[in-house]
């Protein structure tokens, strides 16, 4: 296979007219969980994919955005459009504070110190009754709005939305790997004291890195609240901290298609295995296990392979030969 | 005007002083050698001017501004480039993709400008480009620009670290025994290529154990031993020094 130019636009007719071949409401509703998943699984790809980190915390980044439309709409009746950008500055503003905290600190302690934030965001959520209505959570969420023009209600309609926030964060990851700032992200990856070394503020790049993937993830919760018209704190739980990861890994850490197949896997899966009840955790955790030993890169290393033998994780820039 | 300036540079470990007191300068062109034995403080006194140790007291100017005590980063914002004493690279990149990374300092266009693909940023990844083939060339790895540095031999992956420090463009260069584990015959190329560095006007301050490459290419060298500086001079000078011979040269002869 090779990566034409027409790819990524065919993969987004593709994906446009998806919904339209089935009028079966659950198979939208899956569609629209692979796209949001989607989302969330490129936004902790910044982390894990191009600075090189594991957060165990992302999940919670996730609620807060879904928690922060849920409040908005519940004492200021203020929901729609405009409290995507809102739990976007909710989830960013935790993550400034935390990444602050712990970005100085690297690889597994890192990783441990994310666990611990989250869980501190979880259990907050679970017992801050008040503001949370605790582990009943908050439902009748009021649908995504656009300021009384038009109502996000059907799951299609949210499907688009976030096929719509998915190719545009997917294009910004796209941007991001053939810039300056990109490639500072990829320095400090690979080498953080040869990036210090060539005047890249390693702490300042991560946090930036950091920032921008925990307010994605904000965005991502902003819609899932009001698409379930429901949040409770299982969407911080263990269960999705873990999911999400696995869904970067399987699908192929620093790509973009990557952690959208990963997404897709996981939403496939678990619905292809719900008969089998809790024990489809365990197959999917196995096929994490399967995919770390035998395709370090994930799934999508399969394709890249057959177009570059020995291809990192990154994407590669285009050659400069090549325009000549 | 001096390129850098050290004063009386100290760096204490608890009770041991590992450099007590060491001053030299570094003139605009002028390639610099630091020698002494094994233990001499040479890599605490690399390691200080580099950002990436503070120093216990004492001074380091760089083009006159006080830049004692910064951060790695810092200092090298400034147009100060460094390598390793072990080979640091970006493996899993390609040779290319390494020295791209490495114009960081002299670029400005981020993630924002490639987003929506303005003039000055498409305008600064040409030059991001050309710097990189640049620096390739310069180290003669043009041809293996598309292999991952993990592919490249031992002496290309040492080159490569000169091409990642001179793409940054660096107003002076600070080489951490660039020579250990090469043959005389790549130890010769590297006399070369700093040379060459030099004539492109970039300051060179080289810390070495290899006698050929200091004496042939240095054009001053300072003595360490025990963290004090005994020697300072032409290698000429300096090789005939008593004291220089005494606790260093004459466990290894000169001319070798």
């Amino acid at each position: 296979m090779t990566m034409s130019r027409f790819t990524v636009p065919v993969l987004i007719v593709g994906a446009v007219v998806l919904p339209l071949a089935t009028g079966n409401t659950y198979l939208h509703h899956l569609l629209v969980l692979w796209m949001l998943f989607s989302l969330l699984a490129l936004s902790l790809n910044i982390i894990i994919g191009y600075i090189g980190e594991l957060s165990f915390g992302h999940a919670a980044f996730f609620g807060i955005g879904a928690y922060t439309t849920a409040i908005l709409g519940m004492h200021f009746g203020l929901p729609g459009i405009f409290g995507l950008f809102v739990a976007a500055a909710m989830a960013g503003l935790f993550g400034l504070v935390i990444g602050y905290a712990s970005l100085r600190i690297e690889g597994p302690q890192f990783a441990i110190l994310t666990l611990g934030f989250g869980s501190i965001i979880y259990t907050t959520t679970n017992y801050w009754v008040d503001v949370t209505r605790g582990p009943m959570g908050i439902s009748n969420i009021a649908p995504l709005g656009v300021g009384g023009l038009f109502e996000f209600t059907t799951a299609i309609e949210y499907y688009y939305l976030a096929l719509f926030l998915v190719a545009g964060f997917g294009y910004c990851c796209h941007a991001l790997m053939q810039s300056r700032t990109g490639r500072s992200f990829i320095a400090v990856r690979e080498n953080a004291s040869l990036a210090a070394s060539l005047g890249i503020n390693v702490f300042r790049t991560k946090l930036l890195a950091f920032v921008v993937a925990t307010a994605v993830a904000g965005v991502a919760g902003a819609i899932f609240a009001p698409y379930l018209t429901v949040v409770t704190p299982e969407v911080m739980s263990l269960h999705y901290m873990v999911a999400i990861i696995i869904m970067v890994i399987v699908g192929g850490r620093g790509t973009i298609a990557g952690p959208i197949l990963g997404a897709l896997i996981y939403v496939g899966i678990l619905e292809l295995l719900r008969a089998t009840g809790p024990l489809r955790m365990v197959i999917f955790a196995g096929l994490m296990t399967l995919s770390v030993i035998y395709l370090p890169g994930g799934l999508i290393s399969i394709l890249k392979r057959k177009i570059h033998i020995g291809g990192g994780v990154t994407d590669q820039p285009p050659k400069p030969e090549a325009k000549q | 005007m001096t390129s850098l300036s050290v004063n009386t540079l100290t760096k204490k470990f608890g009770g041991l002083t590992a450099v007590s007191d060491v001053d030299f300068e570094i003139g605009p062109g002028e390639i610099l050698g630091i020698i002494g034995p094994n233990g001499a403080g040479k890599t605490t006194l690399f390691n200080m001017l580099a950002g990436s140790m503070e120093p216990t007291s004492g001074t380091v100017y760089f083009r006159g501004e006080n830049i004692t005590g910064l951060r790695a980063d810092e200092v090298a914002r400034r147009g100060v480039a460094r390598t390793f004493q072990i080979t640091s690279l970006f493996p899993s990149l390609s040779a290319l993709d390494n020295v791209r990374s490495a114009t960081y300092r002299t670029k400005r266009t981020g993630w924002i400008a490639s987003m929506f693909r303005t003039a000055a940023y498409r305008a600064e990844e040409d030059e991001v480009n050309r710097d990189a083939m640049d620096a390739l060339d310069f180290c003669e790895l043009a041809h293996h620009a598309h292999y991952n540095a993990q592919e490249l031999s031992y002496g290309e992956q040492r080159r490569l670290e000169i091409a990642i420090a001179l793409a940054s463009k660096p107003a002076l260069l600070l080489l951490d025994e660039p020579a250990a584990g090469m043959n005389p015959e790549e130890g010769q190329r590297l006399v070369g290529m700093i040379r060459n560095i030099r004539d492109r006007g970039t300051s060179v301050l080289l810390v070495e154990h290899h006698m050929r490459v200091v004496m042939g290419v240095c054009d001053r060298v300072v003595v360490l031993d025990h963290g004090v500086k005994i020697a300072e001079g032409a290698p000429t000078e300096v090789a005939n020094d008593p004291e220089v011979i005494r606790v260093y040269l004459g466990r290894e002869a000169v001319s070798a």
